[in-house]
């Protein structure tokens, strides 16, 4: 698989209809600040997770809460 | 064949409301409605136990149904919180209710999954003993075990317990299960003195493991998830239930959802639903059950009216 880019996260939010406007993101941003609950959270972990094949610890969790964290951390359990 | 006949039920009256805790857990009325699907939760008395709630139950099955108590050859109560370690507690109800001497006793240890799994046991049960009518209660008060100061567990589970009639001559039969356990996962969801429940890995195993379940039961009866006409999947909480009706494809307005008033009623949520709609199921028409929880474990069934 090739480097994961935010907008494959951001597809997957899109699907899962987490977020009513994906565009509206901002990609630097705790996701939790930008008015997403704790159950939607999980849920974008839950399927970034499946989508990609990796497990997310309940310890890394602190350092994802913006779609660039994400991005990077799945680079990093990808390429590992 | 032997199936429901009948379903009592019995919700506390006293309910505690989730909306005069926003404060607290730092949390709004829209989470609340639309994520946890849980109002108000219904709670016991501190001094009842599990066996009362179960003759409350059994109170209203006896107002729905006529049936001769020397009839019951079989009582089982589906709790993991018992009047006491020992003895069982349908042991307490078989005495409190009068039942006979040849009357068979036994508590299954299960949580959300355990609706299902005793239907099948208890069904299984009374047909090899040639057996034709049996009592099949759910009784789980949690409101022991909560936490009340844990935003994970506090304003989810409700009290409630649920009384199955079950009869060699029933109509509502099941024609298939699929079971399943995830023992490695059980710290996820344990009573250590008080309730702990990771819900992050909960939710994760739920959306993962019922459709799987679901699938795979469906494949087996060669069904189509549209041959099924209502679909009753454990209350867990709004958000779990959307979750996996969406990840099925399962048309929305098939997926009864009715947790709002009472809460997480654990193996007594299925059976509740159930009881509402009992009159209402036609010839032909399927039903698909599915229970999943603690344990980890999880039980997916198709009833079948006759």
């Amino acid at each position: 698989m090739g480097a994961v880019n935010t907008t494959q996260i951001l597809d997957i939010i899109e699907k899962a209809n987490l977020v009513k406007d994906t565009h509206a993101l901002d990609h630097s941003k705790s996701l939790r600040e930008q008015g997403m609950d704790s159950l939607d959270f999980s849920a974008v972990l839950f399927n970034v997770e499946e989508v990609f094949g990796i497990v997310i610890p309940d310890s890394d969790i602190d350092g994802l809460q913006a779609i660039n964290d994400i991005v990077a951390y799945v680079n990093t359990k990808l390429s590992n | 064949m032997t199936g429901i006949l009948q379903i009592g039920i019995y919700l506390p009256e006293t309910k505690v409301s989730n909306l005069d805790l926003l404060e607290k857990f730092e949390t709004d009325e829209n989470f609340i409605r639309d994520k946890i699907g849980v109002v108000s939760r219904a709670q016991k008395l501190p001094e009842q136990k599990a066996s009362d709630l179960c003759i409350k139950a059994f109170e209203n099955l006896q107002a729905k149904i006529a049936f001769n108590l020397e009839e019951i050859e079989c009582c089982a109560v589906v709790t993991q919180n018992p009047d006491f370690n020992i003895p069982h507690t349908s042991a307490i109800v078989h005495g409190a209710l009068g039942l006979p001497e040849n009357c068979a006793c036994f508590d299954i240890s299960l949580g959300c999954s355990g609706y299902v799994y005793a239907l099948s046991v208890v069904i299984a049960f009374m047909q090899a003993n040639d057996m034709k009518k049996g009592l099949l209660f759910t009784s789980d008060p949690y409101s022991d075990i909560v936490d009340v100061n844990d935003k994970n567990t506090a304003l989810i589970f409700g009290d409630g317990a649920t009384v199955t009639l079950l009869g060699a001559d029933a109509t509502l039969i099941p024609i298939g299960f699929d079971f399943g356990s995830k023992g490695a996962g059980y710290k996820n969801l344990i009573n250590e003195g008080k309730l702990f429940m990771n819900g992050r890995a909960i939710f994760n195993f739920t959306s993962t493991i019922v459709p799987i379940s679901v699938n795979k039961l469906l494949d087996k009866l060669q069904l189509n998830k549209e041959d099924i006409d209502r679909w009753y999947l454990h209350q867990g909480s709004k958000y779990i239930v959307d979750t996996i009706s969406m990840r099925l494809g399962l048309e929305r307005d098939k997926v009864v959802f009715d947790m709002y008033e009472y809460g997480n009623t654990i193996s007594s949520s299925i059976p509740i639903l159930l009881s509402t709609d009992l009159e209402f199921f036609k010839t032909g028409q399927k039903i698909g059950l599915s229970g999943f929880g603690v344990g980890l474990s999880w039980a997916s069934a198709v009833l079948l009216k006759k």
